[in-house]
């Protein structure tokens, strides 16, 4: 065979070899600088620390949080739920990993609003319009979540579902934080059961 | 895992003399192909010689190939390695006057150094035609500049655009190479100049 033919066959099978391969990691962003500017500096990408409580009380299956601290940090308190993907790993990895189920809200926290920051730059950039971040992080969750109180003499129906809210998740935070790693699925799956069984709904 | 320079974290001389060794390799290999004679790359456009077709197209596909290989075994990390970004009307003007300046000139810029280097006349009028051309470009930027930076796209990659993952992106684009390597022999064998040879 002419070594032309040859060497023409060689690259067509090494790039069916490459079309079966699973190559996701080399990609770019696909929006214009200042679009992408303005699209995170709006309102519409982040939650507040209420909203958040709210979708773990009611255990929103459509959002889940990722936890960009690192794994010590996690380790000792984290919000139910959340997945822990430290922002150095994140920034390395394909984020196809965490954002590919679009249908599914993602919210991103880290100890203020840093590195949540940037983890939504970067997903929206790549194109990830399902992301989204948790305003203030964790310093923000604590300090209107945990620390909430009510001091004043008469409480709005309003206030009061604020207030109710605020003390559940707290109460669920504070519980997880308390449990070893191993149980903490478990606290999850336990929880979910119960809540099924109140509802006292058809399956 | 990135491009050598970065990884290694070369002194400045060492980059510059590797670049420099790479670019006399390029050069030596340009010119042994037959890429300073300004008959060879003219052919491209009248069809009796499509060299240039068959080199440029084969050395994009081996880097394609390589790259992508290189970057699925953690050698080469590809989000490293710059993307152009694209302007899409300044990629058409561009691409028009490069065109015209390549069939006018005989040489693509490249090409045309390597012609000048071993002395050619026309390549060095040539050479002096591109600076002459830089020079009014820089001069003229204030006033072109709406068109320079028109439709700006970002640094996209076609397989992006169109859904594709990388690999079967290239598959496409490796077949494409290859037909159209085959159309071109075929058109060299239609539009046979035997009076032209790379003989001064």
């Amino acid at each position: 065979m002419d070594i032309r033919k040859k060497v023409s066959l060689l690259l067509i099978m090494l790039s069916i070899i490459l079309a079966l391969l699973p190559l996701t990691a080399n990609r770019s962003f696909s929006e214009e600088p200042s679009g992408l500017l303005a699209e995170v500096l709006g309102e519409d990408v982040s939650f507040t620390v209420d909203e958040v409580a709210e979708f773990i009380v009611r255990e929103d299956p459509s959002v889940r949080l990722i936890d960009l601290r690192p794994e010590e940090v996690y380790r000792k308190d984290a919000i139910p739920g959340a997945i822990n993907v430290p922002w150095a790993v994140f920034i390395e990895s394909d984020p196809d990993a965490w954002l590919s189920n679009r249908e599914v809200r993602t919210i991103f926290y880290s100890t203020g609003n840093s590195e949540a920051d940037y983890a939504l730059v970067y997903a929206r950039g790549m194109g990830y319009d399902n992301s989204y971040i948790m305003d203030g992080g964790i310093t923000e969750w604590v300090r209107t979540v945990l620390e909430t109180k009510f001091s004043g003499e008469r409480i709005t129906a309003r206030e009061n579902a604020l207030f109710e809210t605020r003390r559940r998740a707290g109460e669920m935070y504070t519980e997880y934080g308390n449990l070893p790693d191993s149980l903490k699925v478990k606290f999850l799956e336990s929880r979910k059961f119960s809540a099924k069984k109140l509802d006292g709904g058809c399956e | 895992m990135a491009p050598l320079s970065s990884l290694y974290e070369f002194p400045e001389w060492l980059n510059m003399l590797t670049a420099f060794l790479i670019g006399t390799g390029f050069g030596f290999a340009l010119e042994q192909a037959g890429f300073s004679s300004s008959r060879k790359l003219a052919g491209m456009f009248y069809g009796y010689d499509a060299t240039v077709l068959k080199v440029f197209f084969t050395a994009a596909i081996v880097a394609l190939i390589g790259s992508q290989f290189l970057g699925f075994f953690g050698v080469l990390n590809l989000n490293q390695v710059y993307v152009n970004e694209f302007y899409v009307t300044a990629s058409i003007v561009g691409g028009v006057i490069m065109g015209a300046g390549f069939i006018m000139g005989g040489f693509c810029p490249g090409t045309g150094i390597c012609a000048m280097s071993i002395g050619k006349i026309d390549a060095i009028v040539f050479v002096a035609g591109g600076f002459a051309g830089a020079f009014l470009f820089t001069e003229t930027y204030p006033m072109i500049e709406g068109l320079a930076t028109a439709q700006y796209r970002g640094p996209v990659k076609i397989n992006e655009v169109l859904g594709l993952s990388p690999g079967v992106f290239t598959l496409i684009l490796v077949v494409a190479a290859v037909g159209m390597f085959w159309l071109a022999e075929r058109a060299e064998k239609r539009f046979a100049r035997p009076d032209i040879t790379n003989d001064l």
